[in-house]
């Protein structure tokens, strides 16, 4: 869809199953997060994660509920602000031990919120708004785009969903799988450098839940560079170029899907396993 | 949204035309027809050549026959023997006169914050009041009378008020009279409706003049009430109040009634309300006969529909819609400040709020009109009354779209936030839109009281639909009927907006499954 996007490189092979993928020294990440913390009081979310991400890559977050996996996601467009560590997103970045507080800071958010576009669990569709007028408010709105690129663009969008005859409807007259395509179509007009999914499919009732993975595992093999929230062991498994295993606010394991789904190294990690995939 | 607000507001003014037009048939005609404010003005207008002249502000009750009062209603202007009495005195001294209408116990409040500069409205002489104004000589000697049931016979002197309750203006002296017998004093505006609750009942006696007695009995021919008696022996001697530092206007009033005195106007000017001398010392009895006519329930509702149809479309529906439209903008600032992140913000908008709220809307109003008028802020009646209902409908209309806004789900703000938007792009296109849904229904609340408490607006000298039917009824003693009328065109109203929310409310719900 978009000629500047890397394709998937290849991902190098790793030693250590908690340790960092090591990138060449020529690769300049699209993600790069470090040492991010965050507690919700006294609820220490996340305690130190790391993580890169190559452009055009699928990053899959998996973990128990409860264990930092959303925080993450929400950290990477600053919906939840970490306590400290550093989000950058191609050459945008933010200390956040250091973001300054008021305007400047908001400002600096601004900027990396800019970087992503994001996908809801349960859509958070706009209702008063048509499936049209929902997707380009962002490129027109927020982005200043002309009002016919941004239609043209959007009908690309939805068509590419399969959403070309839905465009003048109303949130509430489409069902739950196209209304989170919708989302999906409303992230991507933005042309986003990440795409964040959390849990996509975890509102929808369950014959629902193909069309909307089919629809992310397009976007990743068009090069998007897409992290994603999810308990689809088995899309996971389909789309990941790396799988990080999160638990009690750390990443347990990394890898290809390959190792963490398919051979778990760490005992936390094949339990998980074990009790999501159990019959 | 915008086409259907406007066509509703047509529907509504169409439907009040309508309306007026079957009331006011047998009325006068619309163009006949004029408010006291353009009787005002065309009769500035027409003494404005003489550029000398200096204008004088008369403040006076209008309800309070024969002395100030309306004959019929609509154009007809004041009159009254103290309103024949200021006027002989402005052609004698050479003022303009410009009458504003105001209930007896703010006369004194208009004055001293100088919205008007002399009353005329038997003004009883006494010591604290001549130390405080420029009093001019009496142009009115009276009696005390008591006044009870006709068949009680147990009052006819002070001695007997002891425990017993009067009814009676609350700054008269009068009611001082009353007090200082023992009695239980009930405050009221006027004679008129003294006279009422002494028939009903609901009192046992009335202190007052004996002049404005008499007036009554012979005008109302109720039988109802007697004067039983005088009220002590010393008379009182009615005067013109000016400010004390007017004391030059006090002069020449003073001269003006010694010459109207001399060629006669005075007496004149008495005789033909009483038909008796009451501008010198023991002028003697009225001679009862005759009398001014009386008018019938029927005739004063046709008299007073069409005014009050009129004022209601001048002064109460522009009065609520321009207090609405500023409250509702001042209401989003306050809720948006309570939810800011600032604490100072937050706090000065919940001090706002409970201020508003805790404290009577007629206090609210009389601090804006009359306390501000005192340190030299004197805003005018509508601009007051604007004011006061707007703050008002902040207070209240805050916390509705406060918690509006609290209902949009948190995710629409997330959303919002990921595609870019900032804070008030958020709130215009994505968070109001969807927080009008929930407000509408309080807001209408909010709006129907307002309408309804527009009629606050009449202690503050604004000439609105229920100051109409109170003067009015105040003149001819037809309180059932006018009030009742008054009661109708506020209903009408409230019901048409009624039907113009459950329209905005369906309209509202259309994107919701």
């Amino acid at each position: 869809m978009s000629a500047d996007r890397d394709s998937p490189g290849p991902t190098p092979p790793h030693a250590d199953p908690t340790k960092e993928t090591p990138l060449a020294a020529d690769e300049t990440p699209r993600i790069r997060v470090e040492g991010l913390t965050k507690a919700f009081g006294d609820n220490r979310v996340l305690k130190g994660i790391d993580l890169t991400a190559a452009a055009g890559t699928s990053t899959v977050v998996i973990g128990p509920s409860g264990s930092g996996k959303t925080t993450v996601l929400r950290s990477l467009n600053v919906l939840d602000q970490p306590d400290a560590g550093l989000v950058a997103i191609d050459d945008v970045a933010i200390d956040f031990a250091t973001l300054p507080p008021g305007r400047a800071g908001r400002a600096q958010v601004a900027r990396l919120r800019a970087q992503s576009g994001m996908v809801f669990q349960s859509h958070h569709l706009f209702p008063h708004k048509s499936v049209l007028e929902n997707v380009i408010e962002g490129p027109v709105v927020a982005q200043g785009r002309p009002r016919e690129e941004a239609v043209a663009d959007a009908r690309q969008l939805l068509a590419q969903v399969g959403l070309t005859d839905k465009e003048d409807e109303h949130p509430f007259q489409l069902s739950g799988g196209q209304q989170q395509r919708v989302g999906i179509a409303r992230a991507l007009a933005l042309k986003p450098q990440v795409v964040l999914f959390d849990e996509p499919t975890s509102a929808l009732d369950p014959e629902l839940v193909g069309e909307v993975l089919a629809v992310i595992r397009d976007l990743a093999e068009q090069g998007w560079t897409t992290v994603i929230v999810t308990h689809e062991i088995r899309f996971a498994e389909q789309v990941a170029d790396q799988v990080l295993f999160l638990d009690g606010g750390v990443i347990v394991e990394r890898g290809p899907a390959a190792q963490v789904i398919g051979d778990p190294q760490v005992e936390r990690t094949q339990q998980f396993l074990q009790r999501i995939l159990a019959p | 949204m915008r086409r259907t607000a406007a066509a509703l507001l047509g529907a509504l003014l169409a439907t009040l035309v309508i309306a007026g037009a079957v009331l006011g048939l047998a009325g006068p005609s619309p163009t006949q027809a004029a408010t006291q404010a353009a009787t005002q003005a065309a009769t500035q207008a027409a003494s404005g050549q003489d550029e000398d002249r200096r204008v004088v502000r008369v403040g006076t009750e209008g309800t309070y026959p024969p002395f100030t009062y309306r004959e019929g209603s609509g154009e007809d202007d004041l009159t009254g023997y103290d309103i024949d009495v200021i006027e002989a005195v402005a052609d004698e001294a050479g003022w303009d006169l410009e009458f504003v209408e105001s209930q007896f116990d703010a006369i004194f409040a208009a004055l001293d914050s100088g919205r008007i500069d002399v009353i005329a409205n038997q003004i009883s002489f006494n010591p604290e009041r001549d130390a405080r104004y420029a009093l001019s000589e009496p142009y009115t000697y009276s009696q005390g009378v008591i006044v009870t049931r006709s068949d009680d016979d147990s009052i006819t002197s002070l001695d007997d008020l002891e425990g017993v309750t009067t009814a009676q203006s609350s700054t008269s002296n009068w009611a001082e009279i009353a007090r200082e017998a023992g009695a239980d004093v009930q405050t009221v505006e006027g004679f008129a409706p003294a006279a009422e609750l002494l028939a009903q009942g609901r009192v046992d006696a009335i202190v007052n003049d004996n002049i404005a007695v008499l007036d009554y009995l012979n005008t109302s021919g109720s039988d109802e009430i007697k004067i039983a008696g005088e009220a002590g022996d010393e008379g009182s001697e009615q005067v013109l109040a000016f400010r004390k530092e007017d004391q030059a206007l006090a002069e020449e009033a003073n001269a003006a009634l010694d010459a109207l005195r001399e060629d006669g106007t005075l007496a004149e000017i008495s005789e033909s309300y009483f038909r008796a001398d009451v501008s010198v010392p023991d002028g003697g009895d009225a001679d009862l006969s005759g009398g001014r006519e009386g008018r019938t329930t029927w005739e004063a509702v046709q008299d007073t529909a069409w005014p009050m149809f009129v004022a209601m479309v001048k002064i109460t529906i522009p009065l609520t819609v321009v207090s609405f439209a500023i409250g509702l903008v001042l209401a989003v600032a306050v809720a948006l400040a309570r939810i800011s992140r600032s604490r100072v913000l937050a706090g000065l908008a919940r001090a706002f709020v409970s201020i508003i709220r805790g404290t009577p809307l007629l206090v609210q109003l009389f601090i804006v009109f009359f306390g501000l008028g005192q340190i030299g802020i004197r805003l005018d009646p509508f601009v007051a009354a604007t004011i006061a209902l707007s703050l008002n409908v902040a207070g209240y209309a805050s916390e509705v779209v406060r918690s509006a806004i609290l209902s949009v789900p948190k995710g629409q703000f997330e959303a919002a936030t990921t595609i870019g938007l900032d804070y008030r792009q958020t709130l215009r296109r994505i968070v109001f839109p969807q927080a009008a849904r929930t407000a509408v229904p309080p807001l209408s609340n909010t709006l129907l009281s307002l309408t309804k408490d527009t009629s606050l607006a009449s202690t503050v000298l604004l000439t609105e639909l229920f100051r109409v039917a109170q003067v009015s009824a105040g003149a001819n003693g037809q309180y059932l009927a006018l009030y009742s009328v008054a009661a109708v065109y506020y209903w009408v109203l409230c019901t048409i907006l009624s039907v113009a929310q459950t329209r905005l409310e369906k309209r509202l719900d259309r994107y919701v499954a």
